[in-house]
Parts: structure tokens; C-alpha cells; sequence
């Protein structure tokens, strides 16, 4: 197939890359985005069932042309909006959607592929849409062309700024981009749309549906996915490779830094303020005049080289916002749609002879109603898979202990998010099964809530634990906990690789109440 | 499955678990099925993330393997942690303090501009240092001001003049190359900034906006109701303080006031002084057509015991008397009140007075416990409800008489006596209803007492008795022994006290002044009294006792005639048949005064004191002064004379009386009415009873109650008048009034030691006078101030 202006959005077909291996696999991967270079077609394509953080620009040269597949014809009229998930719609399944869709959804803007992976989940989505006025107009037929119009201004600027970033972009990837623009236009204009709808958090979905509040997202939180979320714009990693400190980071997601400069090939952070900075140039006159050398915020906690700052969100803008700036470019779900006030930011910073570096972080807010005591958190990729995400974690349970509160992270949990919870949650509660001995000779127990107290895990996260690890079993009338071999050997082994511990006794943490404090 | 709906219980998280090892359960496995019964609990992952390749791939490898595998982890984009020029790009060292780092947020707003120069700039600023010198940071700081001066328009360069204050050329430069670079500019700003909201919704959904601010309330539900209740709060808080703020204005609306008066009072006393109204006649006349002023002042003022000081200003014995109660006084804006105007009017006094009375009622109307308390009971009389003293026409309230001219009483001065008094510390309880009392027949201090008028006009003592007692009874004797004039005064005092009232001048001669006076008058009012003035020292202090001097007579002339007090039981028949001759004969006394002092008006203190107390009448005026007891005494025994027993109402004559007095007193300058009478002290604790002899002195003075207290008539002519004595008599309603009056008696013996008799006298009034301002009191003075002299 040619490579001009055959493959355009919504195609699929299969893309060389290589694998942990360094294999070549060709997995199937959607475009989602085509833009020329000095005369070499780029396409931003999405693979499979691969997280969002895989999507990559390629070259054509990468791509299976003869296994070519392109969007349905049908899918273009009911798409409500573009993109659902984190992943894009596999064809397969288009025709159910599309049945769906017709039938709830006559006509909104042309879609692009888009997995539904549940029935559920679109007819959510679907009734999201109808209800709220923006919606409405946009999943007006006649209106959207007008709708188009109205939200194509912005894709045009994004598109006429990457003209002026990059001259060399020609009109070709203007056009192209434009078509794609109509093509998504509509996505961002849907607001009855829930992205991150179904994580084990229906409840939120349904939430929000009932609040029918289209225009703005729910304050609470973190990780609730704002609707503009889901459009194409977010759903492109925009920031090509950030600066900071000793490291190059590739960002995984989407993150809100000023346009202007996602044009960059580079993005320089200041290690310690975390000051974004579109040259090295600018970066080295701000290091003239910038003097931290660590997070600006109270020290709580020192081990070793660990740190803790705690960083208020109200107190401190300038630096929560630039922190929430680098972390969405590795958290899919966050949002960064309200200010930072009502939150904490907790940064993990690991000392040398320069300074307090940043290391990862996790953010709470000051009141959760629902018993969270984490928002988002994150190890910064240089240092993961270190132990350090276990390290953040602990800390984070830590502060619960401190609080008397059980606690357990905001909803949706990332890939990584679950691994890493599940680990942590596994080693913490094996460690308290392993150690309870005998009690004169009677065969240890202990209750669900025992553990939750002992640990701040929220009973929910103990029980997902246990069934997990498989260790509830229906025994003679009764449940019990088994242990078994493999489980003890593992335990064993994963416990002798965890070397960096939080020490309770280096905190230095009051809780505040913040109910008494005003607003946050 | 038929075991299913066995194993449907739920999971029960309060349930123990028992914990096995699967070796201990070899048919464990038999129960497997059993483990789909338990729910699934969600992942909280987004469903479709949940089943990404890798996650899926690490799962499972997880729950094979136990443990991580290096090939099984999620791939995610590489970092590269390799940058070569990071040690040159962040310059230094940071050495880890011991403590752990805390930072006031504040601090990190420092000045630095937020715009970093690039490498563009860098060539300008290359370019313009060729001509002169620029830093980069000074160049920053343009760059940032001129972007920050300018959100939606760019800054003209006389705008940028005027920000930048910069060299001409230096500013046209840069200001030029920051428009052009500003054209160029891709983006809102020089310096990147986040895309802010705005207002119109129109950004809700562009991605770039970040960080809106959260317009809706987050949610209460969890403090609904906190959130009610401390609503609630802050309303009740808010009313409580709108309360304090308004007592307050009216507090400083009432003192301004206060003070206002108390200037205008100054000025009256002044302008008075200098018009040598001594006597009040101009001020009576001036009064007269607004009798409404004097009803105010008038109450209070009548007092007794400010009467007795005001006389007690003409006697030397009384000065001292004075300047003890002074001494004593435990009030402290009052003390400074008599400091600070020497020449203060018996008004002023009775403003005073008032004053303090308000303060009371305020006190317990704003419920302020904690100050007053303490000043109440001592303020206020025993006898009399407060509200009795606020109120003129309470039932014993006070009726002016046309034409009378009122003063104020010295009320806190004779109240503070004991309390300052440091041995008498522990009197604190009964100082209030009792003053320290002294006798001159028996030459002792009873003590404590408190003065009633009983029936018929007794004066009824009622003794109390005290810690202190002792103290007291040794004080008297002896000082009376030693120091006629001082004598009654002297005892219960402090060294220093006595010592100042020595110092005084003219003290020698005003003591043989006072006896002959005493001698002559043949009166004596013997009402030894521990509080006295404590402005004796000076002259000028004198003067000012002069009104405090004023209640006294009164009071010693209602404590001649009253005859023994119930409670202390301490009238004795004979002395209220006494009594009875005595009233009689303090009306002819008063008449035969009257007719004499007549003669000489203005100089009618030398004649009535002549015609009362023998001895040259100025010395006599300036030692009275301070000896309120004889002088008062000699005053209501004027009184009288002139209006016979009622003859006071004649304001002319009353009038000439003062004047006489106060002529005297003149020296002191200080005016004395003569019809105020004292109040009476609470406490009484002897009843002192004189009889004014016709024209002889021959006053006994009643003790009773005091054992030894005998009408020490004999000895004792106490020409202490009486206005109360005749009040009691005419009007026994009065009698019951507080103005249980110590009748300083000068009695016959006044001859053999009047200085004593004198003193103790003036003493004795002095204090508890002030306590009591009584209407009764007052309207007894006024009508019945009766000079009465005991041969």
C-alpha cells in the first residue's frame, strides 16, 4: 500500500518494534496521528493492548502496509467522541459498538476506531452523553459540523504552533493533521465521556453521570479523568524528552506544559525547583538565581540518603505545579484540571554532594472522604525498579499509621500502580502471617481487621490481597489462611532483595486537621 | 455445588483466620472450589488497562515464578542518566545539615526575575556591552518587568521609561529588542506559562489549562454540622461583642462626662476662690434659680461625715485628722482627685461621691465582678442600699430646701482610713460598716463601730469587735494623752501619720487656740476618731479636707443626741435623758450662737468662735480646719441657732454660718456648710452622745455600748452640734438612717484638755462619714444642724 494518504487515523496495521529482547515483534498498532518531517511521513501509533506509554512515532518503514486495516466506514458516524480508553478500539469489535452506538447515538462526530471493551461501559458513556448540554450538541447530527468548527480553533493553533516550532514541518502535515483534527474534533466536546470510567471504580462512573455536570470534572481527587482527557491532544505524548538533574526522561504521557515548548526536542528542568526551561542557556542563567537544592518544603523523614519533604499545595503553587507537570508526563490517569490546594505533596529525594535529588513522590490530599491516603505516586523512571515505588509506598502507610487511619490509594491504579500495591501489600501481609507464632499451641489467627490495623492497608486492599495470593481457602465450615510452599519461598526470596526500608522511628510527622483549618 | 450454598457465608473481616501451613492440610485441596465463593475484590485498575499484554504477561509471571522476572517486567520508555555536563551546570556543593531542613514558605519569594536570558539575549547582551556594561541579571530584570507589565498589550516605551528607569539608550535597546523577540514569539509569554482558565468556561476543555481553580465548595458533608454549630457560634460571639463594645462607648460616654463635671467643679472652686465666695453665698445664688443642680449634688453631699471633716479643717486636731484619713484613703482616683485640686468644693466632692455611686450600679449592671466587688462595699455605705444612694427620692431621700447650699460629702477619704491602714489589713470585712472609733471621755479607742441614730435621735454605737482590737484600744490612750488636739486621730495611725499631722504649722498654736475655743464656746464634741484626713501635712492639704471636714459635724451633732444603740446596747438611760436636756439646751445654745456669730458674718468665725470656742479665731479657723469635730460642732451649732432647730432652711443665715466657718477655715480655704451632715458610719461602735448644755458646754458624751464609754460629760464639753441631734429630734424617721454619728462632745473638760477632745472628735467623724452619704443624714443637716455645745 502507499504510504501517502492511505494510512491515515484510525488504520491498523502491524508495527515493528522490538521487545524487551530486543526482539522484533510486529504487534498490531493503530495510527493515531500522521505529521511529515522534511518530507518523511511520521505516524504516532498506539499498539495494541500495550499501555499508552509505548505509543511511538515511526517511521513508514515500520509499518506492515499489507496488513493495512482500515477504520470502518460505520464506526466514523457514532463515535461519540474519538478515543474511550487508554487504548484504542480494536475493529473487531466496532460492530458491536457500532450497534450501540447507533442505536443510543444517531450520529456525533465521525469516530475513529474505538474499543468498548464492555457493553456496560459504553452505554455509560452513552448516557453521559445525552444527558449534559454540551453534549448534546455535539451528538446533534446536524450540529457537528458546527461543533467540529468550534473546537477546531484549538487544534489549529496546536497545529499552526507546531508550524512555527518547526518550519520545516510543511503543509502537508498541516493538512494532515487538519484532517485528523476533524476527524477527533468532536472527542474533546464530549463531555458525557468518562474516561478512565471503569476501573474497579463504577461507582465513580455512575457518580458522575448522575451529577450531570458536564463542564468540569469532580474536585475530589487526583486521578479523575477530565473529559478533554480523552481527545486526541492528551492522547499523544507531547513533550519529546525532559532534562532533569543527571537525567534524560521520556515522557510516557500527555502533560500540560506550555505549548510553546512541547515543540522542544528538549525540556530542561531545574533539578530543584523543577522550573521548566525551553534551552540549557535558560537553565544555567536560572541556576544562577535559584538556590534550593532540595524540594521547598519541611524535611520529615531522613534515613541513609532518603528523604521525605513534605510540600504544601496551597503554600507552595509555584513548586507542586511544576512537580504535577513532570509527573503527568508518567501518569496516564492524572489530572491536572484543578489547582493543587487541597493536597500534600510527599518527595522521596535521595542526597549526594549536590543536593536533595527528586526521586519519585506521591501526593494525598489533605481530606479524603474515601479513605485515600494516596493520590498519585510515582518513581521517577530513572530510579525504578529499584525499590523505591515499595519505599513510597511504605511511607504513605507509614503516615497512616501516624494518622490511625487505614488507607488505601486513589482510584484507577495504573499497570504499574497494581504491581507494585499488590507486591508491597503481599510482603506486608505475608510478613505479619509468617510472624505470628503459635499461642500455646493453639494454631495462629488473626481477623481481616487485625491486619488492616496493623498495617493501614484498608480492609478491601487485604482481602484482594489474600485472594490473590490465594491464600483464603473454605476449610471444614471456616475460612483459613494456607500458606503455602511456593508462597513462603517466594516471600523469602522477595524479602531479601528489599533492603530499602522506611525506619518509623527517623518520621517526623504530626497530622494535621485540616477540617479545621478553612478552606484546605 | 450443593457445598455452595454451605460456603455462601461472606468473608467476615472480625472473623479469625485461623493460619495454615499446606502441609498441614493434605486434603486442602478438596475445599479448592470453594475459593471461587469468596467475591473478587476489583483490581482498581481501568478494565481495559487491565488487560494489557504486559501487565497481564508480569502477572502471571508473578504468580508463577514468586518473584519478578527481569524479561516479564511492563517495558516502559528507557531514561538515560548520562548527562556529562551536569556537575558544570549545577555548580557546588550542598553539604546535608544535621537537622532536618525546614523551610518557611515564604522565604522562597525572593526577587529574583522569573525570565532566564537565552542564548539570543546573550548575543544582545554581548552587542550591548561593547557600549556599556550590562549584566545579565540587570538585563533580566528588564526582560521580566517589561513582561510582566504587559499581560495583554505590550508596554510602550514610555511605559518601559517609566518601569524600567534605565539609561536612555540602554532602555531603547533592550525595549526595542524585547518587541521584537516578544512578535516572534510563539507563545503568550517570554517566560512560559501555564495556560491559565478563563473566565468565560471557554477553556474547559483545552487541554493546556491547567491547574483551575476550584470554584465550588469542596465538600462539607463530613462537617455539616461542625459547620452549623460553629455558624451559630460566631453569630452568638458576634452579638456578645457588639454588647461589650456598646457598655463600653457608654462607659466612655459616662466618664467623659465625669470628667467633664469634675473640670467644670474645678472651675466653679476656682472662680469661687477667687471671688472669695468662701461662704458659697454667690454660689447659692447663682444656684438657686436651677435648685435642679443642687438636688443632684445635694444628696450625696449632705453626708455627715463630710460635714464634721469640713469643720474639722478649722481645728487643728482635725487637720490632722484630715491628713490621716487621706492617709488612709484606699481609693485611689479619688486621692488623686484631692491632689489634684486643692480647692475642691464640697460639689466636687459630692460629684465624687455620685460618681462612685455609678460606678457601683454600673459595675453591677455590666456584672464586672472581678473590679467591682471590691470597691462596692467600701464606696457604699452599710446602712444604705446602693440603690438608695443613686436614687434621691428613694424613701429617705433627700429634699433640698429652697435656698440651702449643699456640699458634697468627703465620702472615700473617711472610708479608706482602716483599709489603708496596714495593721488593720485584716478589718478588711468590717472596715466597711465600721470605723475605728475613738472616745475622748475614756480616753481610748473602742475600736470598731459604726454609729446609728436611734430613736429620739440617739446615737447609737455599735461596736464590733475585731482582730485588731487590740491594736486599736492601746493606739487611742495614748494618743490622746500625749497630743490633745491629735489625739483621737493620732492613735490608730501609722507613725508617719501622726508625724505629718505634727509637722503641720500652726499646730502649737491652734492646739491652745482650740481649747480656749472649746473653753469658751463650751462645747466640745468628742468623737475621737482613728481615720482622719491624710492631707494634714500640708496646708494646702488642709484646705482640701476642708470638704471632706464637712460631713462631720453633721454627723457629731447627730451623734450627740442619739441615744444608745440597740445592738451595741450601747446608750445608757441617762444618756438618753440627757439627751433630752440636751436637745433643749442646744437650741438655746444655737439660738444665743446664732445671735452672736450674726454680728460678724465673714468674719464670724473668730466671733463664733468666740462665742464657742474661745481663742483667736484665725488660729482657731486654721487649726479647725483640720479638727473637724469642734469645728462642725461650732458650725451646727450655728446652724441652728440661726433657724432654731429648723432654722438651717434659712439659707442666709445657714449661709452666714458657713461663711464664718469657712473664714476660719479660710486659711484652708476650703468652704464647710455647715448643714451637711455627715453620714454615719456604718459600724458604730460606741454611741457618743452630747448634750449641748444651753450655752454652757456641757455635752456629755454618751458612749454606750463602750463599756467604759461614759458619757464622760463631766469632763467632756462637747459643743459637738448636732444637726443630726436635732433631725433625730424632729424627724426620728431619720433616725434610722446610717447616720449613726459619733458626737465629738466637747465637753467642760474641753477647758482642761480640749486639744484632745477636739481631735479625737474630728477623728472619729471623719471617716465613716464619707461611707454613708445618707439623705436622711443630709436632710437632717440641712433642717436640723444643730451646734450644739456642752458647757
Amino acid at each position: 500500500m502507499a504510504d501517502n494518504g492511505d494510512i491515515i487515523e484510525g488504520c491498523r496495521l502491524p508495527v515493528l518494534r522490538k521487545n524487551q529482547e530486543n526482539e522484533d515483534e510486529w504487534p498490531l498498532a493503530e495510527i493515531l496521528s500522521v505529521k511529515e518531517i522534511t518530507g518523511t511521513k511520521l505516524y504516532y501509533v498506539h499498539y495494541i493492548d500495550f499501555n499508552k506509554r509505548l505509543d511511538e512515532w515511526v517511521t513508514p518503514d515500520r509499518l506492515d502496509v499489507k496488513k493495512l486495516q482500515f477504520p470502518k466506514k460505520e464506526a466514523k458516524t457514532p463515535s461519540k467522541n474519538g478515543l474511550p480508553g487508554s487504548r484504542p478500539s480494536s475493529p473487531e469489535r466496532d460492530p458491536v459498538r457500532k450497534t450501540l452506538d447507533l442505536s443510543l447515538q444517531t450520529a456525533t462526530a465521525p469516530s475513529r476506531g474505538k474499543t468498548i471493551p464492555t457493553t456496560k461501559r459504553k452505554a455509560e458513556s452513552l448516557t453521559l452523553a445525552t444527558p449534559s448540554p454540551a453534549g448534546a450538541v455535539s451528538s446533534l447530527p446536524v450540529s457537528t459540523e458546527t461543533s467540529q468548527a468550534s473546537v477546531y480553533p484549538s487544534m489549529r493553533e496546536g497545529n499552526a504552533f507546531s508550524q512555527k516550532c518547526k518550519p520545516r514541518d510543511d503543509h502537508e502535515q498541516l493538512t494532515s493533521l487538519t484532517t485528523n483534527g476533524t476527524a477527533r474534533r468532536l472527542m474533546p466536546s464530549q463531555p458525557g465521556r468518562k474516561r478512565k470510567a471503569n476501573c474497579g471504580g463504577t461507582d465513580e462512573d455512575s457518580q458522575d453521570s448522575s451529577d450531570g455536570i458536564p463542564s468540569a470534572p469532580r474536585m475530589t481527587g487526583s486521578l479523575v479523568s477530565d473529559r478533554s482527557h480523552d481527545d486526541i491532544v492528551t492522547r499523544m505524548k507531547n513533550i519529546e524528552c525532559i532534562e532533569l538533574g543527571r537525567h534524560r526522561l521520556k515522557p510516557w504521557y500527555f502533560s500540560p506544559y506550555p505549548q510553546e515548548l512541547t515543540a522542544l526536542p528538549i525540556l530542561y528542568l531545574c533539578e530543584f525547583c523543577l522550573k521548566y526551561l525551553k534551552s540549557l542557556k535558560c537553565l544555567q542563567r536560572h541556576l544562577t538565581k535559584c538556590n534550593l537544592r532540595h524540594p521547598p518544603g519541611n524535611e520529615i523523614y531522613r534515613k541513609g540518603t532518603i528523604s521525605f519533604f513534605e510540600i504544601d499545595g496551597r503554600k507552595n503553587k509555584t513548586y507542586s505545579q511544576n512537580l504535577c507537570l513532570l509527573a503527568k508526563c508518567f501518569l496516564d490517569h492524572k489530572t491536572l484540571y484543578y489547582d493543587t490546594d487541597p493536597f500534600l505533596f510527599y518527595v522521596m529525594t535521595e542526597y549526594d554532594s549536590k543536593g536533595f535529588h527528586i526521586v519519585g513522590y506521591f501526593s494525598k490530599e489533605k481530606e479524603s472522604t474515601e479513605d485515600y491516603n494516596v493520590a498519585c505516586i510515582l518513581t521517577l523512571p530513572p530510579y525504578q525498579r529499584r525499590g523505591y515505588g515499595k519505599l513510597l509506598i511504605e511511607f504513605s502507610y507509614e503516615l497512616s499509621k501516624v494518622e490511625g487511619k487505614t488507607g488505601t490509594p486513589e482510584k484507577p491504579l495504573s499497570d504499574l500502580g497494581l504491581l507494585s500495591y499488590r507486591s508491597y501489600w503481599s510482603q506486608t501481609i505475608l510478613e505479619i502471617l509468617m510472624d505470628l507464632k503459635p499461642d500455646n499451641g493453639e494454631r495462629p489467627q488473626i481477623t481481616i481487621n487485625e491486619i488492616s490495623e496493623i498495617t493501614s492497608v484498608k480492609k478491601e486492599d487485604v482481602i484482594s490481597t489474600l485472594q490473590y495470593l490465594n491464600l483464603i481457602n473454605y476449610y471444614k465450615g471456616q475460612y483459613i489462611l494456607t500458606l503455602s510452599e511456593d508462597i513462603v519461598d517466594g516471600h523469602d526470596r522477595a524479602m531479601l532483595k528489599r533492603h530499602l526500608r522506611i525506619d518509623p522511628k527517623c518520621l517526623h510527622f504530626t497530622p494535621k486537621d485540616w477540617s479545621k483549618r478553612g478552606k484546605w | 455445588m450443593s457445598k455452595l450454598s454451605f460456603r455462601a457465608r461472606a468473608l467476615d473481616a472480625a472473623k479469625p483466620l485461623p493460619i495454615y501451613r499446606n502441609r498441614d492440610l493434605p486434603d486442602l485441596n478438596d475445599c479448592v472450589s470453594i475459593n471461587r465463593a469468596v467475591p473478587q475484590m476489583p483490581t482498581g485498575m481501568e478494565k481495559e488497562e487491565e488487560s494489557e499484554h504486559h501487565l497481564q504477561r508480569a502477572i502471571s509471571a508473578q504468580q508463577v515464578f514468586r518473584e519478578k522476572k527481569e524479561s516479564m517486567v511492563i517495558p516502559v520508555p528507557e531514561a538515560e542518566s548520562n548527562i556529562t555536563y551536569y556537575d558544570r551546570l549545577y555548580k557546588g556543593e550542598f553539604r546535608i545539615p544535621k537537622q532536618l531542613i525546614h523551610i518557611q514558605p515564604f522565604n522562597l519569594d525572593n526577587e529574583q526575575p522569573d525570565y532566564d536570558m537565552d542564548s539570543e539575549d546573550e548575543t544582545l547582551l554581548n552587542r550591548l556591552n561593547r557600549k556599556m556594561e550590562i549584566k545579565p541579571l540587570q538585563f533580566e530584570m528588564m526582560m521580566d518587568r517589561l513582561e510582566k507589565a504587559s499581560a495583554n498589550q505590550l508596554v510602550t516605551l514610555q511605559e518601559a521609561k517609566l518601569l524600567l528607569n534605565e539609561d536612555d539608550y540602554l532602555l531603547k535597546s533592550v525595549y526595542d529588542y524585547w518587541v521584537r523577540k516578544r512578535k516572534n514569539c510563539r507563545g503568550p509569554s517570554l517566560t512560559p506559562q501555564i495556560k491559565q482558565e478563563s473566565r468565560d468556561g471557554s477553556t474547559n476543555n483545552d487541554p493546556y489549562v491547567a491547574f483551575r481553580r476550584r470554584t465550588e465548595k469542596m465538600q462539607t458533608r463530613k462537617n455539616r454540622k461542625n459547620d452549623e454549630a460553629s455558624y451559630e457560634k460566631m453569630l452568638k460571639l458576634r452579638r456578645e461583642f457588639s454588647t461589650a463594645v456598646t457598655i463600653l462607648e457608654m462607659i466612655k460616654r459616662r466618664e467623659k462626662s465625669k470628667r467633664e463635671l469634675l473640670h467644670l467643679t474645678l472651675e466653679v472652686v476656682e472662680k469661687r476662690y477667687q471671688m472669695g465666695d468662701f461662704g458659697g453665698e454667690i454660689l447659692n445664688q447663682v444656684t438657686i434659680p436651677r435648685p435642679e443642680k443642687c438636688v443632684y449634688s445635694s444628696p450625696i453631699s449632705l453626708p455627715n461625715g463630710n460635714r464634721h471633716k469640713m469643720e474639722s479643717k478649722t481645728k487643728r486636731p482635725h487637720h490632722i485628722s484630715i491628713k490621716e484619713e487621706s492617709h488612709f484613703d484606699f481609693v485611689r482616683p479619688k486621692k488623686k482627685y484631692q491632689k489634684k485640686a486643692k480647692l475642691e468644693v464640697f460639689r466636687q466632692q459630692s460629684h465624687t461621691v455620685h460618681r462612685s455611686a455609678i460606678n457601683k450600679s454600673d459595675i453591677k449592671q455590666y456584672d464586672f465582678h472581678s473590679s467591682g466587688e471590691e470597691d462596692y462595699p467600701q464606696v457604699q455605705s452599710p446602712a444604705s442600699e446602693p440603690d438608695e444612694e443613686n436614687d434621691p427620692d428613694g424613701m429617705f431621700g433627700f429634699r433640698r430646701k429652697a435656698g440651702c447650699q449643699y456640699y458634697a460629702p468627703r465620702v472615700d477619704q473617711s472610708d479608706s482610713l482602716l483599709w489603708d491602714y496596714p495593721e488593720l489589713a485584716g478589718l478588711r470585712e468590717l472596715r466597711h460598716r465600721h470605723c475605728l472609733t475613738a472616745l475622748s471621755v475614756p480616753r481610748r479607742c473602742v475600736g470598731l463601730a459604726r454609729r446609728r441614730v436611734g430613736r429620739g435621735g440617739r446615737v447609737i454605737m455599735d461596736r464590733a469587735s475585731s482582730e485588731h482590737d487590740r491594736i486599736l484600744k492601746r493606739l487611742d490612750p495614748e494618743a490622746f494623752a500625749s497630743d490633745p488636739g491629735n489625739a483621737g486621730s493620732d492613735c490608730p495611725d501609722s507613725p508617719v501619720w501622726t508625724s505629718a499631722s505634727r509637722s503641720l504649722p500652726g499646730k502649737a498654736s491652734s492646739l491652745g487656740e482650740i481649747l480656749s475655743n472649746i473653753k469658751a464656746c463650751r462645747w466640745r464634741c468628742f468623737q475621737p476618731r482613728p481615720s482622719q484626713a491624710k492631707d494634714g501635712g500640708d496646708g494646702s492639704a488642709w484646705k482640701k479636707l476642708g470638704p471632706t471636714a464637712n460631713g462631720r459635724p453633721a454627723e457629731m451633732v447627730a451623734s450627740l443626741n442619739t441615744p444608745k444603740n440597740t445592738t451595741s446596747g450601747g446608750i445608757t438611760e441617762e444618756q438618753y435623758q440627757t439627751h433630752q436636756q440636751q436637745l433643749a439646751q442646744m437650741q438655746k445654745q444655737q439660738l444665743a450662737q446664732l445671735q452672736q456669730k450674726r454680728p460678724s458674718q465673714h468674719a464670724s468665725l473668730p466671733d463664733r468662735h468666740n462665742a464657742q470656742v474661745p481663742g483667736t479665731p484665725d488660729c482657731v479657723s486654721k487649726t479647725l480646719d483640720s479638727a473637724s469635730a469642734q469645728f462642725a460642732a461650732s458650725a451646727v451649732i450655728s446652724a441652728p441657732g440661726l433657724g432654731s432647730s429648723e432654722a438651717n432652711k434659712d439659707s442666709r443665715t445657714h449661709s452666714a454660718n458657713v461663711n464664718g466657718i469657712v473664714q476660719t477655715s479660710g486659711t484652708s480655704k476650703s468652704l464647710h456648710s455647715t448643714s451637711s451632715t455627715a453620714p454615719p458610719p456604718p459600724a458604730p461602735v460606741q454611741l457618743l452622745r452630747t448634750t449641748s448644755g444651753g450655752g454652757s458646754n456641757h455635752l456629755p458624751v454618751l458612749c454606750t455600748g463602750a463599756p467604759q464609754s461614759l458619757p464622760g460629760a463631766a469632763h467632756l464639753n462637747n459643743a459637738s452640734v448636732v444637726s443630726p441631734v436635732n433631725l433625730h429630734l424632729s424627724a426620728r424617721a431619720s433616725a434610722p438612717s446610717p447616720s449613726a454619728l459619733k458626737l465629738a462632745t466637747v465637753a467642760a473638760t474641753a477647758l482642761e484638755r480640749p486639744p484632745k477632745v477636739t481631735p479625737a472628735s474630728a477623728i472619729g467623724s471623719m471617716a465613716r462619714e464619707n461611707h454613708e452619704p445618707e439623705r436622711l443624714a443630709l436632710n437632717g443637716i440641712s433642717e436640723t444642724t444643730v451646734a450644739m455645745e456642752v458647757t
